[in-house]
């Protein structure tokens, strides 16, 4: 057999629900003096499907813990054997499991499984995201007044942004003091969850609708910050330029922004 | 006899559960090895870490994903990342594994034994020059621990290693506990394995602790190096010289000074042994 052939058929029994290898690979093999071939080949085939296991244990610890072990064991076993690993690092290998959750589970199930598991992958991107060159509050205080009308900020690298339509932070957070569970429930209306790391820390913060929208003008719309200051104005009047300031520094000391490049 | 390459004493896996403690301690650990993969990233915590540290140790990187031995083609964008590690923590070298772990279709993330072939001596050998040719230095290669073989087998694996090394000038990762799990697996000597590979080419010796399970025995790193393991080292640093020697767990992480223990257990066994040497010289 060449080796092409030889690793092929390997890569199968590995990839094969059962660790009953092929019986015409199981015989290009040889064992040792206790050790039969069967028995050599159950090892890699567990050895495979248990490392990806674990990192996904890892990874999606929340879920495993409101699965339990042998549904979340028959979960992950069922990603991993529709979608293997593609990457080289271990670290991507659950960047689709909320996407399978939805394919994979009735719906009345799957969608807030799926938005938890897209939460927990949230923190996996934030860990090790480009640090970026976050706006400090010392950046803020050397900004030169006539600075200020025209400053224009966007998001640290490292941020992610989730609309949560369930309780998942609540469900989340049950997990992580490891206490007893919520009710799933859906919230209404939705919001969003910001997820990012600041100063190699990870954290997490729910926004009000109207943060949001004047975050969103700010990274997303590209609002500099008399614009900011202008839109604010229909909701808060003449305290709408001391609501930015508010809103500005929590953002900057969170360590959410950095200056747009023009 | 004996290793012609300098010695960077007794080093241990870096893990991230050891970060702190490594920057506020400065243990006396002469060295520490790195998973290369786990810094192949853009920014975070493993980076500041490894950084921080960089500043006070020697490293060596050692990968698990190159794939010397499959069937794809050599992965250009890893090497790529591999080689910008190495340019931002000036590793002391770079060892990966003699196996493949990726095949045709899949990333398989386990260390494969191949048949040790000439055929797979030829590719190997190939892709060994290939990626000397990027790194611009001798890829260093360690042998893994096995529980199938190949019936087609042409050379023993120390026969397989020996050629590789004359073949490509890469250097080898000798991990003791590997030769003795693939001892007692496949029913050879141990001894027979590490007195025959070339000891010009050996860079750096490997310790870890294994699941013995009586019939057979799987690596595992997450025990601490066993009696027969211990003897094996001795009698290969008798043989050797010093070599650099590096603990490994990675798993079932004890408290850092327990490992601090167990690492000073292996430079006092060495200093026998190379006491021994000394006096048989």
């Amino acid at each position: 057999m060449r080796l092409t052939d030889w690793q092929l058929a390997f890569e199968q029994h590995l990839l094969s629900e059962t660790q009953i290898a092929n019986s015409g690979f199981a015989a290009t093999l040889l064992g040792g003096p206790t050790l039969d071939v069967e028995t050599g080949l159950a090892i890699y085939h567990n050895a495979y499907l248990s490392r990806l296991q674990e990192v996904l244990r890892h990874d999606f610890g929340a879920i495993w813990y409101w699965l339990g072990d042998d549904e979340f064991a028959a979960l992950t076993e069922a990603y991993v054997r529709r979608y293997p690993s593609a990457h080289y690092s271990l670290r991507w290998l659950g960047e689709r499991f909320a996407a399978f959750i939805l394919e994979h589970l009735v719906a009345g199930q799957s969608a807030p499984l799926a938005e938890l598991a897209r939460l927990e992958w949230a923190f996996t991107l934030a860990f090790d995201a480009p640090q970026g060159q976050p706006l400090t509050l010392n950046d803020m205080a050397q900004l030169p007044p006539e600075a200020w009308p025209g400053l224009q900020v966007t998001l640290a690298p490292s941020v992610q942004q989730l609309l949560c339509r369930f309780n998942t932070l609540a469900i989340w957070r049950a997990s992580k003091a490891e206490s007893d569970f919520p009710d799933s429930q859906a919230l209404a209306p939705a919001h969003i969850c910001l997820v990012w790391r600041h100063q190699n820390v990870c954290h997490y913060r729910s926004l009000e609708p109207a943060e949001m929208c004047a975050l969103a003008g700010m990274v997303t719309t590209g609002w500099n910050f008399s614009e900011l200051c202008s839109a604010l104005a229909v909701t808060f009047g003449e305290g709408a330029p001391l609501q930015a300031v508010t809103w500005l520094k929590q953002w900057v000391q969170d360590g959410l922004l950095q200056r747009r490049v023009p | 006899m004996s290793a012609s390459l300098p010695s960077l004493g007794y080093g241990l896996g870096l893990r991230s559960e050891y970060y702190q403690q490594i920057l506020e301690q400065s243990p006396a650990v002469d060295w520490f090895e790195v998973i290369s993969e786990n810094y192949l990233v853009q920014g975070g915590k493993a980076l500041y870490y490894l950084d921080a540290i960089a500043e006070r140790y020697p490293l060596v990187m050692h990968g698990v994903s190159l794939s010397i031995g499959g069937p794809h083609a050599l992965d250009t964008d890893y090497l790529k990342q591999i080689k910008q590690l190495a340019e931002r923590i000036q590793p002391a070298w770079i060892s990966d594994h003699l196996c493949w772990s990726r095949g045709n279709a899949h990333q398989l993330h386990d260390l494969l034994p191949l048949p040790y072939t000439e055929e797979s001596l030829y590719h190997v050998a190939g892709r060994v020059r290939q990626v000397q040719d990027v790194l611009q230095r001798p890829l260093v290669l360690e042998n893994v621990s096995s529980y199938v073989r190949a019936k087609a087998d042409d050379f023993t694996e120390w026969e397989f290693l020996n050629a590789l090394a004359h073949l490509t000038g890469c250097q080898l990762l000798l991990d003791v506990n590997n030769v003795y799990v693939s001892s007692r697996n496949h029913g050879f000597d141990a001894w027979t394995f590490i007195r025959n590979l070339p000891p010009e080419s050996i860079r750096q010796l490997h310790l870890a602790g294994h699941m013995d399970y009586g019939d057979y025995v799987v690596d595992t790193h997450d025990h601490p190096v066993c009696d027969p393991v211990w003897a094996l080292y001795q009698q290969t640093l008798e043989h050797l010289g010093p070599v650099s020697t590096l603990l490994e767990r990675d798993d079932h992480f004890p408290p850092f000074e327990e490992l601090l223990t167990e690492l000073s257990k292996a430079r006092e066994l060495g200093a026998t042994a190379l006491a021994r040497r000394a006096l048989c010289a």
